[in-house]
């Protein structure tokens, strides 16, 4: 669906790149985690993929078009997008919030059709915020505010869902819920997801393919048992890390400074610890 | 300086008396007190009315700065300006090296008073609004400045003239009725606190507006058309722009082309020269209704 | 739908109001009849060709600047946003100002002057933002209304300190606002004039709700950012240049009443964008009405009323907003 090849970005008055050669590809049905450290140009490279930037090599192509020739309104109809940051300047209520949603689907004027609120219906409740139809958005907690503009996006009737960031504030339960919604839409909707995140462990749990970026390249691009290994998250996130599993997905642990230098007892004992836990599933 | 108010004060008590001649004024139409010392040789106006009186009453020689605006007698030109009245120039004043500086009597100038006698310069505000303000203005310009021995008479003459016009004048109701205006946008004309509506009362005619005790006031349009003037007085000079808009023409002296326009000094402030200009007046109003 | 009917016969209501009271004491039965041509001269000349128009031109401004106020509030993403925030009342002033001190003959140098000059400040605002990329960056906007509106403000002090007090004092009435100039060719003129921007404003209204999201926020859901802040600059500066130069500087309508109408209406612009027009005008004539009767028949400019109406309904709202 999605696909960019070799895009290069540097912004203006920059030294170097913010992303260099990257290549890129989501289908529908898949989620695509994109995750590297602070820097590591994952924003600018979800901006060069939704077109807010054009990249100055290389191109990105939607639907095998190129993205300059699609509208900003075509592109909405296709693609929702969560961003990581945006202004409550004037407080909605969740309803009208979600409207918004429908806008790329509406006219200048003329007022949401009955095709218009069942598409709003069914994006909040897949949400499970349904209840708050009738809330205020400054009213909502972390969480709640995040599935609405989920719902939002999902209002679009995408294609593709992009998040950014979306669990950067919320607790366990919160983001354990952003992640399962997710999961439910690309499997049981068919649609494509990137998720920008900076929770490596739950990506690979929950994507079917992982990007890591370093410094505005690819370090790794794959399949999650793949691509996370010690030695590219410890290359990447510079923080000596030590590898399991759960449930056959590789998860990492970033080790204690007591746990690497000299006691190497202690490391071993914190992961056959680890391991013997596993073991007992 | 306490002492000296103290002097002051005695001898106001035992010098004060009417608004006749040989009166001593130790506080001006402000309230400050007088502390001038007379005669004063070096005199700096900051209103183009005062300046004018000064020189009428013979004590033009002894002005050594004035403000920029209004045609003075030609021999005030010769004096140096020293800016503006509204927001005076202090340094360009004290560089004048006054013994007093004169001032026209309202609120606006109290801070300018203030300033200056607070760097130790006397002050003189004198009240100019209506007719009768003239002479009692020569009177106290005279006693402060000292060595003026016309001024009294100037102001007998003056306080006769004006007597015998009011004698002469037909009760006002019996003749037409005018609206002084001195901006169209918003409305702004002149009420009985003026000295031109005095002027209009001794001329025959009858301001509209003479209720309102102020000398100017912003009043609506719709007052002015209900309030149905046979004419209408336009001072300030420019134009007579009234009659081309479409609002003004429900005042029916606009729509019947009643309106005079009267330019120049004479009709800014009340001077010596006012009561001249009854005669004028009162000519030129029959000549706009016939 | 019973809301809209309320609010309709309260701007009504209101009009009828305006034009039932003046300085002139008319009772009622004289004002219908002078709106009929029944009664006599020179009270169907008062009604008919000086309340009525001077009650329209209020609402039309009125709900004009309430319009501007909202866009631009939603333009700049800032709540205290107000129609003059962009330079344009400098820009106005000084025209006037210039004209005023000029002794200008004509009866529309005044106002063509205010035009000339808000005109020049928007063009000379919009250029400035331009210099941040064709998307107008709000920021710049911002700096350069200020700079511009300070610049033009000091050019009036200056002109002000160098001519004579009666000019000066013109010119500061002036300023202060106010509806003596309504006229049936000035309200006319007004409604076929500001038509053009209050239709592309409304259009305009998804958009709108948008902006309020965030530049790029607003982008992923279809909105064409850079054009539309150009679009909403233009015509929200073109409608308050000509309502500035009609009626002069009237503060507080643009600035409370998208707020007022926020509250108790929407945030939807579709819907907030007629109740802030319907509520500024309403405001506007009430406030005229007051001005030119609490004191007749002294007239008090009209912005002085707007303040002292605007900031008491302002503590409410924010109580009852902080509650």
């Amino acid at each position: 669906m999605i696909e960019a090849h070799a895009v290069t970005y540097r912004y203006p008055s920059a030294d170097r790149d913010a992303v260099h050669e990257v290549g890129f590809a989501l289908g529908l049905g898949e989620a695509v985690a994109v995750v590297g450290p602070n820097g590591s140009g994952k924003t600018t490279l979800l901006r060069l993929l939704l077109g807010v930037l054009q990249p100055q090599y290389g191109e990105v192509t939607l639907a095998q078009k190129r993205l300059s020739q699609w509208t900003r309104r075509e592109l909405a109809r296709l693609i929702g997008v969560v961003p990581q940051r945006e202004d409550q300047l004037f407080p909605l209520e969740v309803g009208e919030a979600v409207l918004f949603g429908r806008y790329p689907h509406l006219g200048a004027l003329g007022l949401p059709s009955a095709r218009d609120r069942q598409a709003i219906q069914r994006a909040l409740r897949l949400c499970d915020v349904a209840h708050l139809a009738n809330r205020r958005v400054s009213t909502l907690s972390g969480g709640e505010w995040q599935r609405v503009r989920i719902a939002r996006a999902l209002a679009q009737e995408p294609r593709v869902l992009v998040l950014d960031e979306p669990t950067a504030n919320l607790d366990v339960r919160h983001e354990m819920e952003v992640f399962e919604l997710v999961a439910d839409l690309v499997r049981n909707e068919g649609l494509g997801a990137i998720v920008v995140t900076h929770h490596v462990n739950l990506a690979a749990r929950y994507a079917d393919r992982v990007l890591v970026l370093d410094d505005g390249a690819v370090r790794a691009t794959g399949c999650p048992d793949a691509v996370l290994t010690e030695h590219v998250l410890r290359d990447v996130f510079e923080w000596p890390v030590a590898m399991t599993e759960w449930s056959g997905v590789p998860q990492f642990v970033p080790l204690r400074r007591r746990e690497v230098e000299g006691d190497a007892r202690g490391a071993d004992r914190a992961l056959g610890r680890e391991a013997e836990r596993n073991g007992a599933d | 300086m306490s002492s000296r108010a103290g002097t002051v004060s005695l001898l106001a008590l035992l010098l004060a008396c009417g608004g006749e001649q040989g009166t001593v004024y130790r506080v001006d139409h402000a309230g400050h007190p007088v502390d001038v010392v007379a005669p004063a040789t070096r005199i700096v106006s900051l209103s183009p009315s005062l300046t004018e009186l000064l020189f009428a009453i013979g004590a033009g020689d002894r002005i050594v700065g004035r403000t920029r605006w209004g045609a003075l007698p030609r021999a005030a030109e010769a004096v140096p300006s020293v800016g503006d009245g509204l927001s005076p120039n202090l340094e360009t004043i004290l560089a004048r090296e006054p013994d007093v500086v004169v001032l026209y009597h309202t609120p606006t100038n109290a801070a300018t008073i203030d300033r200056l006698r607070a760097v130790g310069v006397a002050t003189l505000s004198v009240r100019m609004d209506r007719l009768e303000d003239v002479p009692e203005a020569a009177r106290l310009l005279a006693d402060v400045l000292g060595d003026l021995p016309g001024a009294d008479t100037l102001a007998d003459r003056f306080e006769v003239r004006l007597d015998s016009l009011r004698r002469r004048t037909v009760p006002s109701g019996s003749g037409p009725s005018v609206a002084i205006l001195a901006w169209d946008a918003p409305p702004v004309v002149i009420g009985g606190g003026s000295f031109l509506s005095q002027l209009l009362e001794l001329a025959g005619a009858h301001n509209v507006f003479a209720d309102l005790d102020v000398p100017s006031a912003t009043v609506s349009l719709e007052s002015i058309a209900h309030r149905d003037p046979d004419v209408l007085l336009l001072v300030g000079g420019g134009e007579p722009t009234v009659l081309d808009r479409a609002e003004w023409r429900t005042v029916s002296a606009v729509e019947e082309g009643q309106i005079l326009s009267l330019d120049g000094d004479s009709y800014s402030w009340p001077s010596l020269r006012s009561l001249d200009l009854v005669e004028e007046l009162s000519g030129a109003i029959r000549g706009v209704r016939s | 739908m019973t809301r809209w009917l309320l609010l309709f016969s309260t701007a009504l209501g209101t009009i009828v109001v305006g034009v039932a009271v003046g300085p002139s004491g008319l009772d009622l039965r004289s004002v219908v009849g002078g709106v009929l041509g029944s009664a006599g001269e020179p009270t169907v000349t008062i009604v008919r060709d000086l309340r009525v128009p001077r009650v329209l031109l209020a609402f039309l401004v009125g709900g004009s600047l309430g319009v501007t106020g909202a866009a631009l509030q939603a333009l700049v993403r800032n709540p205290l946003a107000d129609p003059y925030l962009l330079g344009l009342s400098g820009g106005a002033g000084l025209g006037a100002v210039t004209a005023i001190a000029l002794g200008a003959a004509s009866p529309w140098a005044v106002p063509l002057a205010a035009l000339v000059g808000s005109l020049g400040a928007i063009a000379l605002v919009y250029r400035l933002a331009l210099i941040a990329g064709a998307g107008l960056d709000v920021r710049v906007l911002l700096l350069a209304g200020v700079v511009i509106g300070a610049f033009a403000a000091s050019l009036m002090g200056a002109i002000m300190a160098l001519v004579p007090a009666p000019e000066v004092r013109n010119a500061l009435l002036w300023l202060l606002g106010s509806f003596s100039r309504a006229s049936w060719p000035a309200v006319l003129l007004f409604a076929v004039y500001a038509a053009v921007p209050l239709v592309i404003l409304y259009r305009l209204a998804r958009p709108l709700d948008l902006l309020t999201l965030g530049e790029e926020p607003a982008g992923y859901l279809g909105a064409n950012v850079a054009r539309t802040r150009r679009t909403l600059y233009v015509m929200a500066s073109l409608l308050t240049a000509v309502a500035v130069a009609l009626s002069g500087i009237i503060g507080f309508v643009g600035l409370i009443v998208p707020h007022a109408a926020r509250f108790t209406w929407s945030r939807l612009h579709q819907t907030l964008l007629p109740a802030t027009f319907l509520l500024g005008g309403s405001l506007m004539v009430i406030a005229d009405a007051v001005a030119r009767t609490a004191f007749a028949p002294l007239e008090l400019p009209v912005g002085v009323v707007t303040a002292l109406i605007g900031v008491p309904v302002f503590v409410a709202l924010i109580r009852k907003w902080a509650a």
